[in-house]
């Protein structure tokens, strides 16, 4: 299907009118609503640096929600220990985040893959959880580690208002960022290796460089989004980054539709605000999270993102940009 | 004419196994050399000892003189040497004219950073390349599909796809692994007029491996013939009608 320049403007317009009237979302929300809104943000970059590696390159990449944990703790001890203000730890928990997936990207070419590719990362993920609680000099261990309370330039942490203003502009930066990626040779070329990578090579396409930029915008989105998340929280500790995290982010990846940014926002926001429905009910949420999986997968196996598509040729994504 | 490809001595083993015993041929410009033989008898091997794909234990590979052999398959397809596979190499999830466009890639310049966040620099380079992508679909009359999806499309018109896709960014040698395989008598007789115009209009250097015999005759300049990793018959297509080597290669000893 052709999409006519008025729909790339209609495009456009969307785009940006979902933050623009995010803006106006704190003036109706109370301190539990504004808090589920700020997970959901960090939840949406979680999952679009996920979804880079497990739909867009198609790689069982599960060391990738790890990193979310490495960029909290970074973020919190740059905070503590060297003294950085937290708006200028985001882009360092970034950055350690894409180091981390550098290091998962050379197990990914070494030609281990798929199913051994999600053991080998699953064991780095535990290896860092049990590094957080051994290191304990660095990481406080099993009580885990405290931010600051004062932030910069008279900027409060602890404000949801505040920090839902900052994850809103992180974000849009970063799902432009990686829109633009999606759609430039860099994103073809990232689908034609989950394609066919031996035919990707023949078109003199270094692969392996492809796969390592993948990992590290996967690992940077996600360590930007451990940054939030140590701000969002208040405090760090192992036991939120274990195997839980890592099978919300993977549903918000096929909830969502695997290899879309669309399907990345769709799925974290979804499952992010679902099971605070049934909150009040014990043990009904992980149920209910469970259901909601279930029954999306089984309507729409390509995820949310399908579905609109269908509806309309203005959530097509495609891989170029005219 | 100028040689743009030179294959000496290639030699292939695998552990005590002979894949690819000391071929030696030369590819002019504008010239379609063919690759016959029985099943197993090397020809793939050549091409992917050629690609880099398998690493020649002998020989070398000269592309306008320079050796090429040993090295990655990206980097010889960036000197100019590229291919498409017997059992088809395109991308199904991706559009037309996205396969088209990854055929580009070394065309479409820009850093991460430019693309990250689509500076001027890659958005004119990537409107570029998406315009000689459509103008060459036009061209071979497949622009009508440029925006389905490449697993969509029919055996043919798939074939036809990743030849436009593989010489998109011009190479001045082209490798094709049965082109016509599985192809209707009319999407055979296409894909012949399209290699005779690469080679006609564009002076493409083809080595073409195909078992459809009026194909190969119609338009091969030279023949190799191969069996058993090894050479054993070369020339003209009225040559090889004639060469009683290769009566006994296909049909066994009379």
């Amino acid at each position: 299907m052709s999409i006519s320049p008025a729909t790339l403007r209609l495009r456009t317009a969307l785009f940006w009118a979902v933050p623009v009237l995010a803006c106006a979302l704190p003036l109706a929300t109370n301190p539990y609503t504004q808090f589920v809104l700020n997970s959901m943000l960090i939840s949406t970059l979680l999952t679009l640096g996920f979804n880079m590696v497990i739909g867009s390159l198609g790689q069982l990449a599960f060391a990738n929600v790890a990193f979310f944990g490495l960029g909290a703790y970074a973020s919190v001890i740059a905070m503590n220990d060297l003294g950085l203000p937290w708006l200028a730890t985001i882009p360092l928990s970034g950055l350690v985040g894409a180091a981390g997936g550098f290091l998962a990207s050379a197990v990914a070419l070494r030609g281990i893959r798929l199913y051994y590719l999600a053991i080998v990362t699953l064991a780095f993920g535990e290896l860092l959880r049990w590094l957080y609680i051994h290191a304990d000099r660095l990481t406080g261990g099993t009580d885990g580690l405290a931010i600051p309370r004062e932030g910069f330039l008279g900027f409060r942490l602890g404000d949801d208002t505040a920090q839902f203003y900052v994850f809103l502009a992180v974000t849009v930066v970063l799902v432009k960022g990686t829109l633009n990626l999606l759609r430039s040779r860099l994103g073809r070329s990232i689908v034609a290796v989950r394609e066919n990578e031996i035919a990707t090579a023949s078109l003199g396409i270094p692969t392996a460089r492809v796969i390592v930029t993948a990992f590290m915008w996967s690992g940077f989105l996600v360590g930007v989004a451990g940054a939030l998340f140590a701000a969002h929280i208040g405090r760090v500790f192992p036991e939120s980054f274990g195997l839980t995290q890592l099978i919300v982010g993977f549903a918000m990846v096929l909830v969502g539709g695997t290899g879309s940014v669309l399907g990345s926002v769709l799925g974290a926001v979804l499952l992010t605000a679902l099971p605070e429905y049934v909150r009040a009910f014990p043990g009904m949420e992980e149920i209910f999270f469970g259901l909601v999986v279930i029954v999306v997968l089984l309507c729409l196996p390509q995820g949310l993102a399908s579905l609109l598509r269908r509806l309309s040729p203005v959530f097509l994504e495609r891989h170029f940009r005219e | 004419m100028t040689e743009l490809l030179t294959v000496e001595g290639l030699g292939v083993r695998f552990a005590g196994l002979t894949a690819l015993d000391d071929v030696s041929f030369r590819l002019s410009e504008g010239q379609v050399r063919a690759v016959i033989g029985p099943n197993g008898a090397g020809k793939t091997t050549l091409f992917n000892a050629i690609s880099g794909y398998v690493r020649p234990t002998s020989g070398r590979v000269l592309l306008r003189g320079q050796d090429v052999a040993g090295d990655s398959p990206h980097a010889i397809a960036g000197h100019g040497i590229r291919r498409t596979f017997q059992n088809g190499g395109l991308f199904p999830a991706l559009t037309v004219l996205e396969n088209v466009l990854t055929g580009l890639t070394t065309e479409t310049p820009g850093s991460f950073l430019d693309l990250l966040l689509g500076r001027r620099r890659a958005l004119e380079a990537e409107r570029a390349a998406i315009a000689k992508a459509r103008a060459l679909l036009e061209l071979m009359s497949m622009g009508h599909m440029a925006d389905a999806r490449a697993g969509s499309l029919s055996g043919g018109q798939q074939r036809i796809v990743e030849i436009i896709r593989t010489v998109a960014s011009e190479p001045p040698v082209l490798l094709l692994d049965e082109p016509a395989v599985g192809l209707s008598p009319v999407a055979r007789a296409q894909m012949m007029e399209i290699i005779a115009r690469l080679t006609g209009e564009k002076g493409v250097a083809v080595l073409l491996i195909e078992h459809a015999v009026e194909l190969v005759m119609a338009s091969a300049d030279r023949i190799l013939v191969m069996a058993a990793g090894k050479r054993i018959a070369e020339g003209t297509p009225d040559e090889i009608r004639a060469d009683r080597a290769v009566l006994e290669a296909y049909l066994g000893h009379a």
